[in-house]
């Protein structure tokens, strides 16, 4: 009897060791260099708690602040390869923006590369998340906020259930007009806030002035950088007939909260947009 | 004779020097920070460091495109200039670069490499360079007889078609795809795949090989035409074999690099005021000097604004422009004068 | 050596020339003459590979010139053009040395001890050998014409055209050039044939004349034969008066002038 409890211990120490080491070492085959070459990935990065391992981003990789502080070696297309090589990354991560050469090139040298191609809806920005979380170690982190923010934007899109759902057209670009179709993420922040993107079904982004006036929604939202906006705005409000104008409800939405998106900011945009496009009876 | 000859071995000895100068040069500066003193122990016994890696895995390989393409402009651009008797000639002008760019952004818009693979974007652009050659050339040639005026007005509505639709493509795509055609319009030394590299070498060296058959025909035919075919030249079958030699040349370098301006125009008539219009000795001298200069180019193009990289093509521009203006305030260039 | 059979030339449905027939016999010195846009210049370009002929033959020492390879054709036939181009800027010994072209061999970039030897003897012969390492561009044009020639005369060829070599030049330059050809003509059996403007050059110079008038030949022989004060009338529509030279006995045309013909 006591040589098989110890036979048992034994066999229980020889697993947990085994269990530990392996661990162990899958701990230490996480990457610990990493280079993010999409401001999305960093921002998602620091969500995950990981940003000691980033050691470089692009140029714009603005959010959270002290990404501004790590090494630049790119913008959002073009990589400096010897930057990137001279830091000794093993793990890069690219987006689908990114110069495929390069990406092929940094590949023949002998680093790892993972492209995340651009998500076209919210479910996928909430795949990619767990999988960046499952990449470098961090998968219950990852499953643990994204449960955070579904639970969020359940209540969120629950407040807009029962009221009307008001027609929406997103502008995500000017010269030449550019609207949101169903084949971007932007189309969810519309259709979970309980509005109709009047785009939704359009074949290409490619829109015009006159199909609008057309389709007359009652909300526009201008998702673009700088000057652009205003100007843009200000030619829609010269449409009398336009619902949108002759109410006032033409919003500019800055793209920098809005293009670079990870779980937690698509919530708190869609948010601010179920704001925007929801009106409180008086 | 002999004085001649000296003077040309002359010049080739000198401009092979610069070129292996400014190779030495490219090869040991970069956004790296790869101090100076570093490198040639880094030469000798550095395999298999990071640092080893980007001296010969990520600049070499730009030099040695730099070189390829340097010299095949220029020699297209010696060639043309010769045929055309015409300083404002150059590989460009007869709309080769405008249906390679045609033929890249088409690829991208519609997909294609994912078909085809890394190789897919150089050879739709070859494709399109070739497929705008078979037009100027059968649009200018009637019964037999190429017109030069002909070749070059074709060529010029071909680039300025080509970039309408350019910009047409450019209007209705995406963002992602946009990005792509821009930056391989603007023109690039980094290529990845070695395979590439090699055969662009390999059709320079051919290239200017070839055009050497030729140079006592491009120096009759600085005389005009039918002085030429008085000397005994036969003008039909030389224009055509030279158009073609250039057209090659230079779709290759297109197709692979992108679209890297002045170069073709300005090394030759550089070359010109130093070595005289005979053309066998500024075939040779064009090609060495061209390498160099867009090696130098590249390498300012990736160190001023380091991290960034400026496009080439810009750099060429502004540099080449920049010299040849100086020089030509101070020498005469005579070209072709007629009395 | 040379002969020319029914001859046509034009282009759509405009005849530059017509029915040309005439027999050159070798060591012959031949010009062609007429009034502007006779087709003189034509004419002599139809004897070489240059123009595409709508009719008829040209066939020199027997053969048919279209079946002469471009470089063998060279090395028997020069031609002169009125002004040439100068190309690059090169020396005159360099230009003289394009002449020998038709003699490169295959892989041959510089021109051999042969070539040189040619060339500088082309020079001398035509009293360019001092220029020797000047510019073309450098030159007047009388001595740049004297460089064409030379370089033609690189080409060892056995038949010389001219196509109004005296066009542009002053009187000194016009007889120097012209006595060259004749002396190349007399002494080394070139045959010439020379394309003139001017009437009493042809006549001293050419022993024989073919008259071209609105593309067709008007009349074909000797000096005395075809400057008849009836015949340039016919053809010039000018009136003028045909004297003897006296120091030569060749015609001699003297222009009479309006103010003159009031005064007869």
């Amino acid at each position: 009897m006591k040589n098989l409890k110890l036979l048992l211990c034994c066999f229980i120490a020889i697993l947990m060791f085994s269990y530990i080491s392996s661990a162990i070492q899958a701990e230490s085959n996480l990457p610990q260099r990493i280079i993010s070459l999409k401001p999305a990935l960093t921002r998602e990065l620091y969500l995950l708690g990981v940003e000691d391992r980033l050691v470089a981003n692009t140029i714009y990789c603005s959010q959270p602040p002290e990404a501004q502080k790590k090494e630049k070696v790119a913008t959002v297309t073009k990589v400096n390869l010897e930057k990137v090589m001279i830091l000794r990354p093993d793990l890069v991560l690219a987006s689908s923006l990114t110069n495929s050469e390069q990406v092929e090139k940094l590949k023949n040298l002998g680093i790892r590369v993972t492209t995340f191609s651009t998500a076209r809806s919210f479910s996928q920005i909430c795949d990619q998340f767990l999988e960046l979380g499952r990449i470098v170690g961090k998968e219950k982190e990852a499953e643990r906020i994204l449960s955070q923010s579904r639970k969020k934007m359940n209540s969120i899109t629950g407040r807009g259930k029962n009221l009307p759902k008001p027609k929406v057209f997103v502008q995500v670009g000017a010269k030449p007009l550019f609207a949101v179709t169903n084949d971007s993420f932007v189309n969810d922040f519309i259709k979970f806030a309980g509005g109709i993107n009047i785009a939704s079904g359009a074949k290409t982004g490619l829109y015009s002035r006159e199909k609008v006036l057309e389709q007359n929604p009652d909300v526009i939202i201008i998702v673009t950088m700088g000057i652009v906006g205003e100007e843009e705005k200000e030619i829609w409000r010269k449409y009398k007939t336009l619902n949108a104008a002759k109410n006032n409800r033409i919003y500019i939405v800055d793209s920098y909260k809005v293009c670079s998106p990870t779980p937690v900011s698509f919530v708190e945009v869609l948010e601010e947009i179920v704001g925007l496009i929801h009106v409180k009876d008086e | 004779m002999n004085r001649k000859l000296i003077s040309w071995l002359g010049w080739i000895f000198l401009l092979s020097g610069v070129l292996s100068v400014v190779g030495a040069f490219s090869l040991s500066v970069g956004s790296a920070g790869i101090p100076f003193k570093k490198i040639i122990p880094l030469i000798l016994g550095g395999r298999g460091t990071t640092e080893y890696s980007i001296l010969f895995d990520i600049r070499l390989p730009r030099i040695i495109l730099g070189l390829a393409v340097g010299s095949a402009l220029s020699i297209a651009g010696v060639i043309l200039q010769g045929m055309f008797r015409n300083p404002l000639v150059e590989p460009y002008t007869l709309g080769i670069s405008g249906g390679a760019a045609l033929g890249v952004c088409l690829n991208i818009v519609l997909r294609l490499n994912r078909i085809g693979g890394i190789l897919s974007i150089p050879a739709s652009g070859f494709l399109g360079a070739v497929v705008v050659i078979l037009a100027v050339y059968s649009l200018s040639a009637r019964k037999g007889i190429l017109k030069i005026q002909g070749l070059l007005l074709t060529g010029v509505m071909i680039s300025f078609i080509s970039s309408s639709l350019i910009m047409l493509i450019m209007a209705i795509s995406r963002a992602e795809d946009l990005h792509g055609i821009i930056f391989w319009i603007m023109g690039s030394l980094e290529e990845p795949n070695l395979a590439l590299i090699k055969v662009v070498v390999l059709i320079s060296i051919l290239g200017l090989f070839i055009s050497y058959l030729f140079a006592t025909e491009l120096n009759a035919l600085a005389l005009g035409e039918e002085e030429a075919l008085h000397l005994g030249i036969n003008t039909e079958k030389t224009k055509r074999l030279l158009f073609i030699l250039a057209s090659l040349l230079t779709g290759c370098a297109v197709s692979v690099a992108g679209v890297i301006g002045f170069v073709g125009l300005v090394v030759p008539h550089f070359m010109r005021m130093f070595v005289g219009g005979d053309h066998r000795i500024l075939l040779i001298t064009s090609a060495l000097s061209g390498g160099a200069f867009l090696i130098l180019c590249d390498t300012l193009a990736r160190t001023i604004i380091a991290p960034l990289e400026l496009p080439v093509g810009v750099i060429t521009g502004i540099i080449g422009g920049a010299i040849f203006v100086y020089f030509l305030s101070k020498k005469q260039v005579v070209l072709g004068s007629k009395q | 050596m040379l002969e020319v059979k029914d001859l046509v030339c034009g282009y759509d449905s405009k005849f530059i020339l017509s029915q040309i027939n005439f027999r050159i016999k070798r060591g012959g010195f031949w010009g062609i003459i007429g009034p502007n846009g006779s087709g003189k210049t034509t004419l002599l370009k139809a004897m070489t590979k240059i123009l595409k002929l709508r009719k008829g033959k040209v066939l020199f020492e027997g053969k048919d010139i279209l079946r002469f390879g471009f470089r063998e054709f060279a090395k028997k036939v020069a031609f002169v053009s009125q002004s040439s181009e100068m190309g690059y800027n090169m020396t005159i010994k360099e230009f003289v040395l394009l002449g020998r072209i038709p003699y490169r061999r295959q892989f041959q970039f510089l021109e051999s001890k042969h070539d040189e030897e040619i060339a500088e003897r082309a020079m001398i012969l035509t009293d360019t050998i001092r220029f020797k390492n000047r510019l073309i561009g450098e030159l007047s044009g009388g001595e740049r014409q004297l460089a064409v020639v030379a370089r033609a005369l690189a080409q060892e060829p056995r038949l010389l055209l001219l196509d109004e070599p005296t066009a542009h030049l002053d009187i000194t330059h016009q007889i120097r050039i012209l006595d060259l050809i004749r002396r190349l003509n007399r002494q080394k059996g070139l045959t010439v044939i020379v394309v003139l403007h001017d009437l009493n050059l042809a006549s001293e110079y050419c022993d024989r004349l073919i008259l071209l008038n609105n593309g067709l030949i008007h009349k074909v022989g000797a000096p005395q034969e075809v400057l008849t004060y009836q015949i340039i009338e016919d053809v010039y529509n000018t009136t003028v008066v045909v004297e003897k030279n006296p120091i030569s006995s060749k015609p001699y045309i003297l222009v009479v002038s309006e103010e003159e013909k009031a005064n007869v």
